[in-house]
């Protein structure tokens, strides 16, 4: 058990860098002011969160005044999805679209909008886990208020054609959301050049602490507010602002992009490395996604004959942390409702293991996963065959 | 570990003993309506779990048994009711989810042996009551597979319940020391079992159509609202007006009668059970054991009259009230347990070994 321990769990969350943590610091200590505060310390404050506010926004391609900070992904999504629905469901577009392959915030907060009366179109997708673009195109028409599409998605790592998809959408006057949660510093945003309406982002996943995200809305997007209250952010998200995160995750953002070329390439690299140790090993190992284009941090394995439970239980007793489909909130593993939306049988479902590469992922760790993953495999269906 | 004391300690004494412990609970159902304050099998537990194996330095996992579970418990469970049975779901857990797919997972991680908070002890590859006379548990021990008790490890079966309490607090797990008894069906919280049934039995099903309530004699007294709600050896919801209190003497299905009766109609003088399990080298024919036909009930002394393949039919020394179709009979030699079985039907008559002829 002396072996290093190796986090595969990077679309879970990461750790909180350390220039990201000194430039929280002072708001912790003496620059605590509240920024609605007439006073020196208030206005201290609301610098740093202002200018936090222009650095997030500079790096989606966005105006200081489109970038509004939630608690996190789930928070943005649902004020996306509810408040954009809420806003235009008297206007005639009583539907909305999305995939069945989302995250549970946006497919909790579209299945919410249906027991406000919306209608619920989930397009299909093919078996390699993108949107079908005939079913977008039937879908997506003049009744269509919002239209909500995961940019990566966070268990098999594909990317959705969302520049293409989000521009079709607005041609025909449809709100278009993305949850980019998985997808900033892995694809390229630039919402001058898209035509996104909203998206989100959350800090954890790259760097920053958790409890901070950030929905961008395009200037003119009419958003019903979730909260009600003070005036903050325009009175869009009431609420005291928390300014160290804010600030983190504009930190964490700009290192993120600089860093993006080079750590993309290199998350490929180990990933390709990964997958072909694997598959070396175990040939009949399949890699759900892998015929699309997907962001190069995220891999999920089945081999048949196994399940993730077991798994992950055995890889993580020998130090190594990977994750099955979406944790439950008892922290058991339940079967991938992505997985199975993409038509993958349930038993191969009920053996995915999610791999996903990130800063602390290095030659070392990929080399240990290679040795350890196929053993464990090959002692898994020993057993299976024995029963 | 289900987040009570009993699995707890049980971990923590084999912690301190310098084993290396993995903590595993069982999700066995959905959480979708918990009732908060539950002493297991509730989401709050399953934090307790965590919670304890946190403070022992141990890693903790939630393992889903869901799908087994409702198969081999909860769906089992709502058909005995219906046959006008009694079910007891904790012999089933411990014999196909416990000590089966459970054990499974176990060898999956090179685990050699399997530890629970039961008061019961194994000595020398055979089970024997817990020291606790009042919390023995091997009642619901008899149907595992004899070859398991090999792996069983049981550390508080050597305690009363109140020193494992007593050790809880002087271990520092105050989280969970004072946690309440759970007398509860885990998959019944709050007791009402007619729930579950109905809403997994058709509304048509024959046990939850109105019947007749009968003394033996044939006399219809009134009528119930479906014999699923009735178990043998009930007074609640039996008629009154007699010069006895009055029990649930036995469940006909086919006619969906219920018939009720005095405490000596209760009685019976012998069993016959079926799915008999051994855990010991299997008794011969007019071998005395004594027996236990209810959780808690009183050992009765018994002979074995008749041994066909897994049915096991016995004579009981003296009458013994509320012998119920489908709970168990669990057959001991002192503190030793030989096996059990379900019960099938009990008897009035006792059936003696014909006595030969000299």
């Amino acid at each position: 058990m002396a072996a290093t321990p190796v986090y595969l769990d990077h679309a879970a969350t990461t750790p909180v860098r350390e220039e990201v943590f000194e430039a929280m610091k002072p708001f912790y200590g003496p620059r605590f002011g509240n920024p609605s505060s007439t006073h020196r310390w208030g206005r201290e404050a609301r610098a740093a969160l202002d200018e936090a506010r222009e650095r997030v926004g500079r790096c989606l391609g966005a105006r200081p005044d489109e970038i509004c900070f939630t608690s996190g992904g789930t928070e943005a999504d649902n004020f996306a999805i509810l408040g954009a629905w809420r806003a235009l469901k008297s206007k005639g577009r009583p539907a909305i679209v999305s995939t069945p392959i989302e995250h549970k915030a946006v497919l909790g907060a579209v299945h919410q909008a249906g027991d406000e009366g919306a209608e619920e179109r989930l397009l299909a997708m093919t078996p390699d886990g993108v949107v079908d673009r005939d079913s977008f195109d039937k879908m997506v028409d003049d009744k269509v208020a919002v239209c909500t599409m995961m940019w990566v998605n966070n268990e098999i790592g594909t990317v959705q054609p969302v520049p293409e998809l989000a521009a079709k959408a607005k041609e025909r006057g449809a709100i278009f959301h993305t949850d980019a949660v998985q997808a900033f510093g892995k694809v390229l945003i630039d919402a001058q050049k898209q035509s996104f309406d909203l998206l989100t982002i959350s800090g954890h996943k790259f760097g920053a602490p958790k409890g901070i995200g950030a929905l961008f809305i395009r200037r003119g997007t009419q958003l019903e507010p979730l909260l009600h209250g003070g005036t903050q952010d325009r009175g869009r998200r009431p609420g005291t602002e928390n300014v160290a995160a804010a600030v983190g995750l504009a930190r964490a953002a700009e290192l993120t992009l600089a860093e993006c070329e080079a750590h993309c390439a290199r998350l490929e690299k180990l990933r390709e490395k990964l997958e072909a140790g694997i598959v070396a090993k175990v040939p009949d190992a399949v890699i759900h996604g892998r015929g699309a284009e997907r962001a190069p941090h995220i891999t999920n394995v089945s081999v048949p004959g196994t399940d993730s439970e077991s798994l992950l239980m055995a890889l993580d007793l020998r130090g190594i942390a990977c994750s099955g489909g979406s944790a439950c909130q008892s922290g058991s593993v339940d079967p991938s409702h992505v997985l199975s939306a993409i038509g993958v049988q349930p038993d191969l479902a009920n053996a995915a293991v999610r791999m996903s590469l990130g800063m602390l992922t290095n030659e070392e760790c990929i080399d240990r996963v290679i040795e350890v993953f196929p053993s464990l495999v090959a002692k898994a269906r020993q057993l299976t065959t024995a029963h | 570990m289900s987040g009570g004391v009993d699995s707890s300690v049980a971990a923590a004494m084999l912690v301190e003993q310098g084993y290396d412990v993995i903590g595993a609970t069982m999700k066995l159902f959905c959480h979708g309506t918990d009732v908060p304050d539950r002493p297991c099998c509730s989401l709050d537990s399953v934090n307790d779990a965590r919670r304890v194996c946190e403070q022992l330095g141990i890693p903790h996992y939630v393992l889903n048994l869901e799908s087994r579970f409702g198969h081999d418990v909860v769906d089992n469970f709502v058909e005995e009711y219906a046959r006008g049975r009694t079910p007891i779901p904790c012999v089933r857990c411990n014999t196909f989810t416990k000590f089966r797919d459970f054990l499974k997972k176990a060898d999956g991680i090179d685990a050699r042996w399997i530890a629970t908070g039961h008061y019961a002890r194994v000595v020398n590859g055979e089970l024997y009551r817990g020291v606790d006379g009042n919390k023995d548990q091997t009642y619901f021990l008899w149907g595992i597979d004899r070859d398991v008790l090999r792996r069983m490890v049981l550390p508080v079966g050597d305690l009363d319940k109140s020193r494992t309490r007593a050790l809880a607090h002087k271990m520092g797990l105050e989280v969970i020391a004072e946690k309440a008894e759970s007398q509860e069906i885990c998959f019944v919280p709050d007791g009402d079992y007619m729930r579950i049934l109905e809403s997994r039995l058709p509304a048509s099903a024959s046990a939850l159509q109105p019947g007749p309530i009968m003394t033996s004699n044939g006399a219809v007294i009134a009528q119930h609202a479906g014999f699923a709600r009735y178990t043998v050896g009930q007074r609640r919801g039996v008629p009154g007006g007699f010069p006895h209190p009055m029990y649930v003497i036995e469940i006909r299905p086919e006619s969906r009668a219920v018939i009720i009766g005095t405490r000596d109609e209760l009685l019976g003088n012998g069993l016959i059970a079926r799915e008999i399990n051994w855990l010991a080298d299997r008794p011969g024919v007019g071998e005395h054991v004594t027996v236990r036909v209810r959780h808690r009930a009183p050992l009765a002394n018994a002979e074995i009259v008749r041994i066909d393949g897994d049915e096991l039919e016995i004579a009981l020394d003296e009458p013994v009230a509320a012998i119920s179709p489908g709970q168990s009979v669990v057959l001991y030699d002192g503190e030793r347990v030989l096996g059990g079985g379900f019960i099938e039907s009990s008897r009035q008559q006792r059936n003696s070994l014909p006595v030969l002829a000299a």
